[in-house]
């Protein structure tokens, strides 16, 4: 071997053979009955993923400011929806919190005296979904109405104290339905008149959030396109420098899975990279704006602070961008793999 | 091996590369197709590699009509089909070794069959010493032999070359001719589309003559 790779001319080599003894000419070429068994084709077909893998990671490496800067474009666009769905994320969890502070006033009659008025906190304190209960008697009620109202001297010209005693019922439960039910039980109980539930501000709460989850989704939507179209075109680049390549491919019997195989990979990968410097920079980011929280939230005596990225949230971030790589890369080799017959 | 019957190619634009034509190329044979530029000859080679479709007339190779294979066909159509360039068509950002073990990897050989396989091809052609060399780093000569090694390292039954001595100089035209020589000899049909009729009299084979998409001879060369 060592001999002749020291390259005769060909025309001597070609001597050389004639002066073989000549073999009988072949009525059937080798290719007929050399097939490749099952094994050896899973074998090669696993080699070949792998190499197209390693080729994609070279190419990518070989230009690694375009590269990263394809992949920060794409983490952008995955950072302002996800960003947007964690912030939310956590004013639902906020708002939770508030939640449980809703609160049931039950005016009670006015012939309701103090003794009752406390009984009858016990008594509901006793109730299953009831966190607390407070009695506030109508003497009280009344101090209370002339310090914050400015009205006190008037007041005090009254012949008799208007304003009934009040329980206020802190429940459990933060369910609409269940703190419906809840009043009901509480409106029937001796000694009240009226049960008042007061959720106008939850379900506006709730009505900001649910606008707040349409506009994600509207945006998540967009920029799923947009990230879409950048890898689309990032790949079609990838496949016009590689055009000879591809043409030359085909010629030589390669299927358009070949062909399509390291583009995929490619695709996947933009979307990988993305994925994780999405994830960073969301980490980072929800990080930096939680020092600013944590102070407004002390400032009214809370001591909510942000959550960072899950790392469920996390993970499926990385797994919907290498998807979303990998859709848009199938996309654009599918629409220019017509365009790539052998010319 | 390959049978035209009245085979006609029209483009959409109305210009006609071939008229019925009628000809066959038995098994292990080895034929020139010549003519001036526009006579047809890379219609044919278009043709037989499935590139385009023939509009009239039925084409055979190996007994599959190419009038009416799939697009999914055409891949394992081509894998029974050798092609060199005149132009080559090389990857310069891959080795000689690599450029030659495409077809390989492309039929799901082993590494061990690919390495056996393409050693063979390169001595074949006189390049076993520069396998690990790119294809700039080679002559115009020696890059033809590299696109040679690549179109019979997978023993196609079926060699088609289109001007393969174009840019050569006499001497090195003659070896590469000597090289499709030496592998017809094995058993693969050879077809060369060619306008060096100065050669392809000195080599004494089977010449189909085309003008304007017509067939105007079928003999031997050099008679």
């Amino acid at each position: 071997m060592s001999a002749t790779r020291s390259s005769p001319k060909v025309s001597e080599r070609v001597a050389a053979k004639a002066a073989e003894p000549t073999p009988p000419k072949k009525k059937r070429h080798d290719h007929d009955d050399d097939g490749p068994d099952f094994g050896t084709l899973v074998a090669a077909w696993l080699e070949s993923h792998r190499s197209s893998l390693l080729d994609s990671l070279r190419r990518l490496g070989k230009q690694p400011i375009g590269s990263f800067f394809t992949c920060l474009v794409m983490a952008i666009a995955l950072s302002l929806p996800m960003g947007l769905s964690l912030l939310l994320s956590n004013v639902e969890r906020l708002g939770g919190s508030w939640q449980r502070a809703a609160q049931i006033s039950l005016y009670l009659k006015l012939d309701a005296s103090p003794a009752e008025g406390a009984k009858l906190r016990d008594d509901i304190k006793a109730i299953a979904g009831v966190a607390d209960a407070e009695y506030v008697s109508s003497d009280d009620a009344l101090k209370e109405f002339q310090q914050q109202s400015g009205l006190g001297e008037a007041l005090k010209e009254l012949p008799q104290n208007p304003l009934p005693g009040v329980v206020v019922v802190t429940p459990n439960e933060v369910d609409k339905p269940a703190l419906e039910a809840l009043r009901t039980r509480l409106a029937e109980m001796p000694k009240v008149q009226q049960a008042q539930l007061d959720l106008v501000w939850v379900e506006r709460l709730a009505a900001i959030l649910k606008l707040g989850d349409r506009f994600v989704f509207g945006l998540t939507v967009l920029l799923v396109l947009a990230l879409l179209l950048v890898i689309g075109n990032t790949i079609r680049l990838h496949i016009e420098n590689r055009r000879v390549e591809i043409e030359v491919i085909k010629l030589v019997g390669g299927t358009d899975s070949y062909v399509r195989r390291p583009f995929l990979y490619m695709g996947a990968l933009y979307g990988l990279g993305a994925g994780l410097l999405s994830w960073g920079v969301l980490a980072y980011g929800l990080n930096w704006l939680n020092g600013a929280v944590v102070e407004l939230a002390g400032l009214y005596g809370s001591d909510f602070a942000l959550a960072g990225v899950p790392a469920a949230d996390g993970l499926s971030l990385l797994l919907g961008a290498v998807l979303l790589g990998y859709i848009g890369a199938w996309i654009a080799v599918a629409r220019h793999l017509r365009e790539l017959a052998p010319r | 091996m390959i049978r035209f019957e009245q085979v006609g190619k029209r483009y959409p634009n109305g210009h006609v590369g071939l008229h019925e034509l009628s000809f066959r190329v038995r098994r292990g044979e080895f034929l020139f197709v010549t003519g001036h530029s526009g006579a047809g000859k890379s219609t044919l080679l278009r043709l037989l590699l499935a590139m385009e479709r023939p509009t009239t007339g039925k084409l055979l190779l190996a007994g599959q009509d190419l009038g009416q294979i799939s697009n999914a066909q055409i891949p394992f159509l081509r894998r029974q089909i050798g092609v060199v360039f005149q132009n080559h068509q090389l990857l310069f950002d891959r080795t000689v070794f690599n450029n030659v073990a495409l077809p390989l990897q492309i039929l799901g050989l082993s590494k061990t069959e690919i390495t056996k396989r393409v050693d063979s091809a390169l001595e074949r052609v006189a390049l076993s010493d520069k396998a690990e060399l790119y294809p700039g780093d080679l002559s115009t000569g020696q890059q033809q032999r590299v696109g040679i090694a690549r179109a019979i390292v997978h023993r196609p039954a079926l060699l088609l070359a289109d001007e393969p001595t174009g840019n050569l100089d006499p001497r090195l035209a003659a070896e590469i001719m000597g090289v499709f020589e030496d592998i017809n000899r094995l058993g693969t049909s050879v077809l060369i589309a060619s306008h060096d009729l100065a050669l392809i009299a000195r080599m004494r084979h089977r010449m189909l003559t085309l003008q304007r998409g017509r067939l105007i001879g079928d003999g031997e060369a050099g008679v």
